[in-house]
């Protein structure tokens, strides 16, 4: 090409300064899409390593048994709506499994803690084993956990629910009801910072209590919510899995109404449900860029016609096709690519001020950094290439002709 | 005359046509056009309106195609090159002064004389050097970085014919270049172009005005896409015709 880039990018700097809040304009459009997606991206990439910190945090050798077989792996069988179809049966069933060190079923109950009036919003009461404590790897910071020689009454609970029905982080000893039931704080748990976890339980706002006490809250047949369980490493684990799942299996007379997980698939029902959401926000942020580039393309028509008679002027004194193409691709390229380096930024001041509420951090990758070039390189390319061919299209003798 | 022969021809037209519309609209803007131009000569091309002498401006400034006939530009015929290749032609061997000047408005006076030789893929700051150079000749060096809306429509039509001329163009083609002009400012316009022309220059000039033809060596009458009449007005001052290389030289002597 005869024409020096410098020049094209001198002469599309000149013509973009001419105008300047139109230009503002424009490129505002693209922050605002590569920011919205830029966000999006970042959160989730968060939310993504908070699952996967976990999942790297078990070892490798737990294994969970859940209700329903999800093989299918559709986003739309909602087990927590379905009567569940693992009874404590099957965890006294494969409790005694060799090679398997401890395991601990999960039972929510259906009670809220109750401090005479004050019933916290978003809590919720498991019972369960006191191996749970190392299988989820919970952390007392006042009093103890549940053990075999506690009594029935008697509850550890999440941090925040602690200060949401005692207004202190130190509740050993007070009492609260479940359903009527009285309950001993016996201690509190340290702040989990995970309301994404392979229990699907937040630790933080939830009662723990032993799973007899839980049997006699919701019935006797007493449904279990999952059953986790540890193998003694993670080369006995596929080993276990395969004899829990026979026990099982034969104690279900062969249904299999239930699912064994282990690895990444422990965390697979939350962040499949998370990648859905993260489609669903990048595409509607994926909708402001493309109105962003619309209006790239709407601007860049206006720029032609307006210099309708330069396009001719600068054909006439030697420019070819391809000059002018460049002269106006790389103009709606300047504003696509300055407006999202500009949303990129945005997108993760925005994201690191949304984070504050939330209990993960925006993550960043080099992923994301392609993706928000790629798109504002994309959305320039795509909307500046039409009016630039109508440009270079444009007869010079008409052209010049305007205005006469 | 001696001088015909001595003179390198610089265009030559052959038998040319330029039909619009078909059918029952065909009509021939030019309707079988010969004409051999020298190098030096000032031409101007008169006619009512409508009688084709901006298509043959146009043709020949290889803005638009003929539908028949040859044209020798410089002894190569153009007519069948690319739209690219015409483009490269325009950038190097052709400069354009218009009825309406055409200067872009938001740049400044010299960019604007620089303009042709960005084309030509010459560097910013020799694009500049040139651009003044060619200005300092227009008596408008200290204009150079006013913008054309600062400057008088004799002035902005000075700043074009200069950016005409600063890729050293085989022709100037002037289409009605003092149509927009008063008669002062129009005088100071044709006097530059006569003083260019009697550097060297090779101009061809449409217009109106028979006042103009003075300036001119040789007057082209057209009438109806045909020339009616072809007059070469005797020189009256042969040492003016002399070749005074201009500010930034010729072609050939760079």
């Amino acid at each position: 090409m005869r024409l020096l880039i410098s020049d094209h990018l001198s002469n599309a700097y000149e013509s973009l300064k001419s105008n300047r809040t139109r230009t503002f304009l424009t490129g505002l459009g693209i922050t605002i899409g590569v920011a919205s997606v830029t966000i999006v991206l970042a959160l989730s990439a968060g939310v993504s390593q908070v699952i996967g910190k976990q999942i790297s945090a078990l070892e490798g050798n737990i294994a969970v048994i859940r209700p329903q077989s999800t093989s299918s792996g559709d986003i739309t069988e909602q087990q927590s709506f379905a009567p569940s179809t693992i009874t404590e049966a099957d965890y006294a069933a494969i409790k005694a499994t060799s090679g398997l060190m401890r395991s601990a079923p999960l039972m929510i109950v259906s009670g809220i803690p109750t401090k005479g009036t004050t019933k916290p919003s978003g809590t919720s009461v498991i019972a369960t084993t006191p191996e749970l404590q190392d299988i989820a790897k919970l952390t007392v910071k006042d009093g103890q956990f549940l053990d075999e020689h506690t009594n029935q009454q008697t509850a550890v609970i999440g941090e925040q629910l602690s200060v949401d029905l005692f207004g202190s982080d130190r509740s050993a000893g007070q009492t609260f009801t479940v359903k009527g039931q009285r309950f001993t704080v016996i201690g509190v748990l340290k702040r989990f910072n995970d309301p994404v976890n392979f229990n699907t339980v937040d630790f933080d706002r939830t009662a723990i209590i032993h799973l007899a006490a839980g049997k006699q809250l919701s019935g006797a047949s007493a449904p279990l919510q999952q059953i986790n369980f540890q193998a003694k490493d993670s080369s006995h684990l596929a080993g276990v899995i395969r004899t829990v799942d026979e026990k099982l299996a034969s104690a279900h007379q062969g249904d299999k109404d239930y699912t064994i997980v282990s690895g990444d698939d422990i965390a697979r029902p939350t962040s499949r449900l998370f990648e859905i959401v993260q489609g669903v926000s990048v595409a509607i942020a994926a909708i402001s860029l493309l109105v962003g580039g619309i209006g790239i393309m709407n601007i860049m028509l206006v720029s032609v016609a307006e210099r309708t008679r330069e396009i001719g002027l600068r054909k006439a004194i030697g420019a070819s096709n391809a000059h002018i193409i460049w002269q106006f691709l790389i103009e709606s390229l300047i504003m696509s690519l300055a407006g999202g380096l500009v949303g990129y930024i945005a997108g993760y001041v925005i994201a690191f001020v949304i984070s504050t509420f939330l209990t993960f951090d925006p993550v960043f990758t080099w992923q994301i950094v392609g993706v928000a070039a790629a798109l504002s390189l994309g959305v320039g390319v795509v909307f500046g290439l039409y009016p630039a061919f109508k440009a270079s299209r444009k007869d010079p003798i008409e052209s010049l002709r305007q205005y006469h | 005359m001696v001088k015909k022969h001595t003179k390198p021809i610089v265009i030559k037209l052959k038998e040319l046509k330029k039909r619009y519309g078909i059918g029952n609209a065909e009509h021939y803007a030019l309707d079988g056009v010969d004409l051999i131009i020298e190098k030096g000569e000032f031409i101007a091309v008169m006619g009512p309106s409508g009688c084709g002498k901006t298509t043959l401006l146009n043709i020949l400034g290889l803005l638009d195609r003929p539908t028949d006939g040859d044209y020798l530009l410089d002894g190569k015929a153009v007519e069948e090159l690319s739209s690219a290749h015409h483009a490269r032609i325009r950038s190097e061997q052709i400069g354009f002064v218009f009825q309406n000047f055409n200067l872009v408005p938001r740049i400044s006076v010299i960019e604007n004389v620089a303009l042709p030789l960005t084309y030509k893929g010459m560097r910013k700051m020799k694009r500049l050097k040139e651009a003044s150079r060619v200005l300092k000749n227009f008596h408008l060096q200290e204009r150079e970085y006013y913008m054309p809306a600062q400057l008088s429509g004799g002035q902005n039509q000075r700043v074009a014919i200069a950016r005409a001329l600063v890729n050293n163009p085989s022709i100037i083609l002037a289409d009605e270049p003092t149509g927009n002009l008063d008669s002062r400012a129009s005088h100071i316009v044709m006097e530059e172009l006569s003083d260019l022309h009697r550097r060297g220059n090779t101009i061809i000039m449409v217009t109106h005005n028979p006042k103009l033809t003075t300036y001119a060596s040789r007057v082209i009458h057209m009438l109806d896409g045909k020339i009616a009449s072809d007059t070469k007005i005797p020189v009256k001052d042969e040492s003016k015709t002399e070749k005074i290389p201009l500010g930034h030289g010729r072609k050939g002597k760079e």
